[in-house]
């Protein structure tokens, strides 16, 4: 059967980590094109994450 | 979008608002200025922070099924846009989690399918509880 989409041909169960620490450390990049820690946006207070299946 | 009409319930709530998205910062600035957008937005083009988070990658089915294409439609008539090109990985479902000082996560959702988005006054109240730990 041939991959559409880059579709996964099984059925893949989502894995939350039990905690950020592998997130924190991780680098996004703003708009600018600046790298960001993740952990940055947390670490004076609560940050809610939100990853975009595609834009629009 | 949801996310920008409620960013000042956000604001409000004392947690910061971070949009993550694939593809360059070209083209999330393209998506922000096509739409107006006022929420901080940020760039993952090789989607490590997708894998760590524990989102998936979508059977066909998780993207194209009835359901999807309905929500999809209902959504389109409610913002008023349609679904932009799709950058980055086609299949790469999305997700969203509230974390607290010390990498504890307070709330998460991660998409089960392309039309899974958790409502927004549920984050809200998850963002809210998280301020006031």
């Amino acid at each position: 059967m041939p991959r559409i989409l880059g579709a996964s041909l099984r059925r893949q169960e989502v894995r939350p980590p039990e905690d950020a620490g592998g997130l924190a450390d991780l680098v996004v990049k703003d708009l600018d094109g600046n790298d960001v820690r993740l952990g940055s946006l947390w670490e004076d207070g609560p940050a809610v994450l939100v990853w975009l299946r595609h834009y629009g | 979008m949801q996310l920008h009409r409620d960013r000042s319930e956000f604001e409000a709530s004392g947690a910061r608002l971070a949009v993550i998205g694939q593809g360059t910062p070209a083209h999330a600035a393209q998506f922000r200025d096509s739409q107006k957008l006022e929420i901080p937005l940020y760039v993952d083009e090789g989607r490590d922070t997708y894998k760590e988070a524990g989102t998936k990658i979508a059977t066909v089915g998780e993207l194209l099924g009835p359901a999807m294409i309905a929500k999809g439609a209902k959504a389109s008539r409610r913002d008023g846009v349609v679904q932009g090109r799709t950058v980055g990985h086609p299949a790469q479902l999305g997700g969203v989690m509230v974390v607290r000082p010390g990498n504890e996560i307070t709330y998460v959702h991660l998409a089960g399918d392309a039309s899974d988005n958790p409502p927004n006054d549920e984050v809200l109240r998850a963002a809210r509880a998280a301020s006031r730990g």
